[in-house]
């Protein structure tokens, strides 16, 4: 059962900025929307580690209960998508998200908020797999092609692991044991209500 | 756009358990349209409603056919680590970038700059056409026009003022193909003012490194890293500037939970990884290297057999380092003694130990002594030539290692050979041009100022101007620049114009010039200093990944990149570009006279097989583009450790990836390539090797051959000479050569056969049979602790010129003026006149410049991206964040950064922040466009300016130039901050 | 309600909480920053936000976890809707009970009644107007925030109810901006009138005339009116300011404060539109007469004498000192 999920290990993270600038070679992502980033914590000072955060695809995705429109659903791996025909550009998901993920294009006046726009796990959306309209609402759709998240293929130092949950939390753990060090996996337990015991 | 991916039906699956649905109740794809309501017809329905899309698919269309999507190969171009960069293009159009799993180098991973390299090919904001300034406007004009022009002009210059009044300089991003090319034109041309970026990132490694052991090189690769158990990274942060480079380090680092020593005023995103960061004032490198060893001599931690064996003159740095107490050390670098005592320690006792530097240890005036300090701890402590050990320099552009070793250098000819006699006639053979018409091509140095006249043999054997005072060259009266007459002219392919210090001295500099041509992918700062009202042209080279070539990573591998799509808009590659001008300069029959030029294009492949013929000197004459090639296609079977292929494999079998350089002898004979240099556990056969007897047998009675050191399998157990036509009579291994080589040699040495050389006989015979006896072509020496023919033999410190302890520098003073590359440097008089005037009263805070991961060199290229534009859209000064309250500096505000030469001012952003320490500030050199306050965006040719521009750190950088290679300091000035 | 309060009291505090910094050592005292790494929980125990900085400009970029948005969902998904139908339907429900027990209050006929008395002039009406068509739009878009998906998405399926969505988001942003005009027309065309007085307490008192028999006296807005426009103009305000800073996220307040926004925003809304409810009940259908006060702008002297004697004598008092107004005329007050 793969039950799809991202994992930033911050010991390797370096904030090189690959992932941000993969997804946006991947999906043609327009100036001003991010759907990847990274942050660094406690910057300049021992300790300091970098993370690497995008819609986490949560089990029980808040953004998805405060919808007003119900436009999101979570596919048979576990990602977290939306309808954009559907959504309305509410704002609501924004509130909800502990993760900034939802992004919002500035389409116009004052209030109009365009389509939210999100991480898609690189699986597209509702329409057809691998469907012009579904490249140019959502951007491409690897899952579909068999491959993974652009931004963990592409992670400098493997730092970013994208899969299925209990094998990236496995090597994320061979990881620790092996180093003897992990400041754990950053979201998890906002977005799944786990951790990965060590 | 969305063509290329139906094919991926068939590709690779990355896990298994994709497929596999999930237990808690979701909706399916096709549960959700049914329960929504929504199927891919109904959409049209909603089309009132705008839909917030991203962009929408462009370029190839959805028309194309699938089946047609093309994968190529090619190498990043953002730095020397050498990622190989998959790209998928249809009908001829670049549509996707795939990660490179078979990499052994990159394993897939790129940093933010190679995974965004596909919009450099597309940039919308290249040059497009050539271009020239008339009374200050730019104007598109043909190809045709351009060259004539530029060539009549050129013809012109040279017949008034000579061949030296013409700068060529070239670039770390050539192909290794180009950088040939551009250093053999140059030659014909008839100067030796041609250089490139190592000058102003790594020529004192080259410089330093080849002193001591033989070649300026990495001496291990990225890769090996990961067998080390102790690395020091001084003067680096890899984090930012070669990000692949950290999967080994920190895979090593995890594997071996090895130590991680970030030496660095500043804390990096590197020394946010290191197991211990040791910060200390910018410029004081070598007391801290003294530092350590002090501690590693007072303990007895030296390896004392591998110094017996293998280095010379070790007491003389003794000497020296009896004078770093741990109390001078403080007191100089602001190190504590206990600490540097813990790192010396783990450096010298928990081996192997490598030591990673990059231009934080180079960019000095005390650049090559650094250089020579760390190689000396490597050796002090036994760490070179194994695995896991050595001095691992990670160098800057795609192909700088490749371009210097190509010689776009003002000290050398291709592949090392030297400016004498020899060198100028080995090339000459391999060029089949007569060694009289390339002396009748340079100028005559009439006597001037004191100095005597030069003949045209002379000014052939004597160094050019570098790049980092081209501007002085230009400025500078005229007897004081020793060539026939100063600068006139810029070539400037593939170059920065922010990148040396002193800009305000470069603008003018640019505006005094009679002819400044720059060919580029982008119109560069140059194109925006508002300097120039005419005799100024634009002409738009393509990116290296619109070329086929060679590069050469920082660890000596040579990969093939191939031309993932024509060159954009009316952009030509380097290649055709130098014929061009060659055929108008009326010599390009016989600068291709082996070269195929098709369609007026010089074929790579040609031009590598010329540089095979004549590498012998650097072992780069068994890389033929079809090994390379070869290497490309079965990049998986090489290991991910020892680089190696396993040694049955039809194609590739038993080489090290790329085949790092030295690859002995002819491509037939096979050389798997060195991976790690001097190593003598292996054989010569195998890529083993000893350290190379460079500088002669025998010093002040004591001998340079090593000592009962020899690599593995060697006929000859102890040391031993660089291999010539004589020694080998004298071993009578002559009679191994065949009849043909012997002919080759005869007919190279003429009257005296014994004087050829390993590295001038150009049949190979010397080299294969030296491989056949397990020695190794260029002998078996001493490493140098004492490099006697250097200013400083045994590295000593000396103060930065824009000291922030005048205190200190009466004691540790820089070197006196003396006049270096035809010009004075005038250090000395700087320092004095800056102690004399209290500057460090005036501008109390250490400025220091260094890289930011999303940029790379003068930025023009990758500030033109905007998927990198946007991580970084504000050139920045970082204060700390005591200096910032006691300014009333916010973070994020407008500050002015002063420096103390020519009044010179930036308007940046402060960062406000604790990576560097109270009193220094750092500011990143990517930047330009902005110049003293003033946007020149207006100045650039429409629609080619950057997205982001902002002041560049070198308006307020200052002098300061190392004594042997002219080296600028860009890591340490002084600087005034206040708010804006 | 406890997890409202603790957002918004979480809210107050993230102001003032500074972070601390994380210093952590090597045994030995070395700065080892691999064994002194941050970790989530150690974060999360200076702060309820885990933030840190990024190189783009967006600042709100620069928080890794806001975990604040589940107390937030909590109280939309599953107080809200409870409060809201309690709110609208409580209201309803009351007004029902009272117009089935008490009836229709009924126009006194006096030999006043047939004469006209000019209640509120054609701009006073329009202002009422212009607010209260935008309140039914605002509020019934505003209910549909919270009960379309539950009442309207079954009935009339997915598709048709987002096309519905987002015009209701439409017109829920665009004539927020009228309505925010209309009170502040309200607020200077009624201010003086509805400053609130001693006489105001005795009308309260007598219940507005419903307790015992006498009407209480009253000017031109009794008691009730009178709360009927502080209510309009307070939460017509409230609601202005909260959803101005939804509509312009960041401009004044961070992730934390518009969630807070949202909830003021959401409560006063339901509030207001039980209380608009009533009002609409009492001007209508609950009060014979009454319409016609922003129907024609007439009312019945008779009505009008019994409802607000002390505004008919000032009046009357002003037409006998002075010129008669013509219809449409604003009163020179």
């Amino acid at each position: 059962m793969a039950r799809m999920k991202f994992l930033c290990d911050a010991d390797r993270c370096i904030e090189c900025n690959a992932c941000v600038t993969a997804c946006k070679n991947e999906h043609e992502v327009p100036w001003g929307i991010n759907r990847r980033r990274v942050i660094t914590l406690n910057d300049g000072k021992p300790g300091e580690r970098s993370v690497s955060m995008a819609c986490m695809h949560c089990t029980d995705a808040p953004c998805a209960a405060v919808c007003p429109v119900n436009c999101f659903y979570t596919t048979a791996d576990a990602v977290v998508l939306h309808s954009k025909d559907l959504c309305i550009g509410c704002g609501y998901c924004f509130y909800a998200c502990p993760f900034g993920a939802p992004q919002y294009p500035r389409v116009g006046n004052f209030g109009s908020r365009g389509k939210m726009d999100k991480c898609t796990y690189c699986s597209g959306g509702p329409e057809p797999d691998l469907s012009v309209a579904e490249y140019e609402k959502y951007g491409s759709n690897r899952l579909a092609e068999g491959k993974l998240p652009l931004c963990a293929e592409m992670c400098s130092t493997k730092s970013l692991l994208a899969g299925d949950g209990e094998m990236i939390a496995q090597i994320y753990k061979e990881r620790v044991i092996k180093r003897g060090y992990g400041s754990g996996a950053w979201g998890w337990k906002t977005a799944y209500r786990e951790t990965i015991a060590i | 756009m969305l063509t290329k991916r139906r094919s991926g039906v068939a590709g690779r699956s990355n896990h298994q358990a994709l497929a596999a649905g999930l237990t808690a109740p979701t909706l399916d794809r096709r549960g959700f349209l049914r329960k929504s309501g929504l199927a891919a017809g109904g959409l049209a329905a909603l089309g009132t409603v705008r839909l917030g899309a991203v962009r929408p698919a462009q370029a190839a269309g959805a028309s194309a056919d699938p089946a047609q999507a093309v994968i190529r190969k090619n190498v990043c171009t953002h730095c020397s680590v050498g990622c190989t960069v998959t790209a998928e293009v249809v009908n001829g159009v670049w549509v996707g970038q795939e990660p490179s799993w078979a990499s052994p180098i990159n394993r897939g991973a790129h940093c933010a700059k190679g995974a965004a390299i596909r919009e450099l090919v597309h940039s919308d904001r290249r040059l497009r056409y050539p271009m020239k300034v008339v009374n200050g406007e730019w104007q598109r004009i043909s190809w045709d026009q351009a060259l004539t022009e530029i060539t009549d002009k050129l013809q012109a210059i040279r017949t008034k003022n000579g061949a030296d009044s013409v700068y060529w300089l070239g670039s770390a991003k050539f192909t290794n193909e180009a950088a040939y090319l551009f250093r053999k034109f140059a030659a014909y041309w008839g100067t030796n003012n041609v250089d490139h970026q190592a000058r102003i990132c790594h020529s004192t490694t080259v410089a330093g490194v080849a002193n001591t052991w033989g070649y300026g090189a990495q001496t291990n690769s990225y890769n090996d890293i990961r067998n080390a158990k102790t690395m020091i990274i001084l003067g680096g942060n890899p984090a930012e500037a070669h990000p692949i480079s950290m999967q080994h380090v920190l895979s090593g680092k995890e594997i071996n939970r090895a130590n991680m020593i970030v030496i660095d005023p500043r804390f990096t995103r590197t020394a946010a990884h290191a197991t211990e960061y040791v910060r200390i004032r910018s410029g004081t490198d070598i007391p801290v290297i003294w530092g350590i060893l002090w501690h590693i001599f007072q303990n007895g931690w030296e390896d004392k057999d591998f110094i017996a064996q293998r280095v010379y003159a070790m007491d003389d740095v003794r000497k020296e380092v009896a004078k770093w107490t741990p109390d001078e050390v403080e007191r100089v670098s602001g190190v504590p003694g206990e600490q540097l005592k813990r790192v010396a320690e783990l450096f010298a006792k928990e081996k192997p130990a490598t030591l990673i530097w990059c231009m934080g240890a180079t960019q000095h005036t005390v650049g090559t002594a650094n250089v020579r300090a760390l190689c000396i701890l490597c050796l002090a402590t036994g760490n070179v030539g194994k695995p896991g050990t050595g001095a691992n320099i990670f160098r800057g552009h795609t192909n700088v290692q490749g371009a210097t070793d190509l010689g776009l250098d003002v000290t050398t000819l291709p592949l090392y050979y030297g400016l004498v006699e020899g060198g100028w006639k080995h090339w000459a053979r391999v060029w089949e041009v007569e060694y009289a018409w390339l002396q009748s091509r340079f100028d005559e140095v009439p006597a001037s100022a004191g100095r005597k006249a030069r003949s045209r043999k002379e000014n052939m054997e004597t160094p050019g101007l570098t790049s980092t005072r081209w501007f002085d060259a230009v400025s500078l009266p005229a007897d004081q620049v020793d060539q026939r007459t100063p600068l006139k002219a810029m070539m400037v392919f593939g170059h920065g114009g922010n990148t040396v210090t002193r800009m305000p001295e470069a603008v003018k500099g640019m505006a005094e010039l009679d002819l400044l041509v720059v060919a580029d992918p982008h119109p560069t700062t140059f194109a925006a200093m508002d300097a120039r009202r005419d005799n100024t042209y634009l002409l738009p080279i393509c990116t290296s990944l619109e070329m086929d070539g060679s590069r050469t990573a920082s660890n000596r591998s040579l990969q093939w990149g191939e031309q993932i799509v024509k060159p954009a808009f009316e952009s030509k590659t380097d290649y055709e570009v130098i014929y061009r001008m060659a055929s108008r300069l009326g010599f390009a029959d016989s600068l291709f006279k082996n070269i195929k030029v098709v369609d007026g294009i010089p074929v790579a492949e040609d031009l590598l097989r010329e540089i095979n013929r004549g590498g012998w000197s650097t072992g780069y004459c068994g890389q033929s583009p079809e090994r390379l090639k070869a290497h490309m296609k079965n990049q998986h079977k090489f290991d991910l450790v020892t680089l190696r292929a396993p040694k049955d494999d039809p194609e590739v079998g038993g080489d090290y990836y790329g085949l790092p350089w030295p690859c002995w002898g002819k491509p037939e004979i096979r050389h798997p390539g060195t991976h790690i240099l001097y190593n003598t556990a292996l054989h010569v056969k195998e890529g083993g090797g000893t350290f190379r007897a460079r500088f002669g047998t025998e010093r002040n009675g004591q001998t340079l051959l090593a000592e009962e050191s020899f690599s593995k399998g060697s006929d000859l157990t102890d040391g031993y000479p660089e291999f010539t036509f004589g020694v080998f009579r004298k071993l009578g291994w002559d009679k191994d050569l065949t009849a043909d080589e012997l002919a080759t040699i005869q007919r190279i040495g003429g009257n005296t056969p014994d004087a050829v050389s390993w590295a001038t006989d150009l049949s190979g015979g010397i080299q294969r049979v030296c491989l056949d006896h397990g020695v190794i072509p260029f002998g078996n020496g001493k490493a140098r602790a004492n490099a006697w023919n250097l200013p400083d033999p045994v590295p000593v410190h000396r103060e930065p010129i824009y000291s922030p302890r005048p205190d200190l520098v009466a004691k540790y003073p820089t070197r006196p003026d003396e006049r270096q590359f035809r010009m004075p440097n005038v250090g000395f008089s700087v320092q004095k006149a800056a102690i004399d005037r209290g500057i460090a009263k005036q501008f109390p805070i250490i400025l220091s410049s260094g890289r930011l991961v999303e940029y790379e060199g003068g930025g023009e290229e990758t500030r033109s991206n905007p998927w990198l534009a946007e991580l970084q859209q504000d050139m920045f000064v970082e204060v700390n964040t005591q200096d910032a309250a006691e300014r009333g500096i916010k973070d994020g505000q407008f500050v002015w950064v002063y420096g103390p030469e020519n009044t010179a001012k930036t308007k940046v952003k402060a960062l406000v922040t604790d990576r560097v320490a109270r009193g220094v500030a750092w500011m990143p050199f990517h930047f330009s466009g902005w110049y003293q306050g003033k946007d020149m965006r207006g100045f650039y040719p429409k629609g080619a300016d950057p997205v982001v521009l902002g002041e560049s750190v070198n308006t307020v950088t200052t002098y300061g130039f190392d004594p042997v290679t002219g080296m600028q300091e860009t890591k340490v000035t002084l600087c005034q901050i206040s708010a804006a | 309600m406890r997890r409202l309060t603790s957002l918004l009291l979480l809210a107050a505090t993230l102001a003032l909480t500074a972070p601390a910094v994380a210093q952590v050592r090597a045994p030995d005292g070395a700065p080892n920053p691999t064994a002194s790494s941050v970790n989530e929980e150690m974060l999360f125990k200076q702060d309820p936000t885990i933030h840190g900085r990024i190189s783009i400009p967006n600042a709100t970029a620069a928080n890794l976890i806001q975990p604040q948005g589940r107390e937030w969902r909590q109280f939309r998904e599953a107080w809200l809707p409870w409060i809201g139908a309690l709110a609208v339907l409580g209201m309803l429900g009351a007004l029902a009970a009272f117009y089935f027990t008490r009836g229709r209050i009924r126009l006194e006929h006096s030999e006043e009644s047939g004469k006209k008395i000019l209640r509120f002039n054609s701009f006073e009406r329009f202002s009422h107007w212009m607010t209260a068509s935008c309140f039914i739009v605002l509020s019934l878009s505003g209910l549909n925030y919270i009960f379309g998906k539950r009442l309207l998405m079954p009935l009339i399926g997915p598709e048709a109810f987002a096309t519905l969505a987002q015009y209701a988001k439409y017109a829920h942003i665009y004539l927020a901006w009228p309505f925010m005009l209309g009170v502040l027309f309200m607020l200077v065309l009624w201010i003086k009138d509805n400053i609130p007085g001693r006489i105001d307490w005795i009308w309260l008192k007598q219940g507005g005339g419903l307790l015992g028999d006498a009407h209480p006296s009253a000017g031109r807005f009794n008691a009730g009116q009178k709360m009927i426009f502080w209510m309009v103009v307070g939460f017509g305000f409230a609601m202005g300011a909260t959803g101005l800073m939804m509509i312009f996220p960041f401009a004044v307040t961070d992730i934390n404060g518009m969630q807070v926004m949202q909830v003021i925003h959401s409560l006063i809304g339901v509030v207001f539109i039980a209380g608009i409810l009533a009002h609409i009940y009492i001007g209508s259908l609950g009060m014979e007469g009454a319409y016609d006060a922003m129907g024609s702008g007439e009312v019945d002297l008779a009505w009008a004498k019994v409802h607000h004697d002390l505004w008919v004598k000032e009046q009357q008092a002003k037409t006998a000192s002075g010129p008669q107004l013509g219809r449409g005329q604003v009163p020179a007050e």
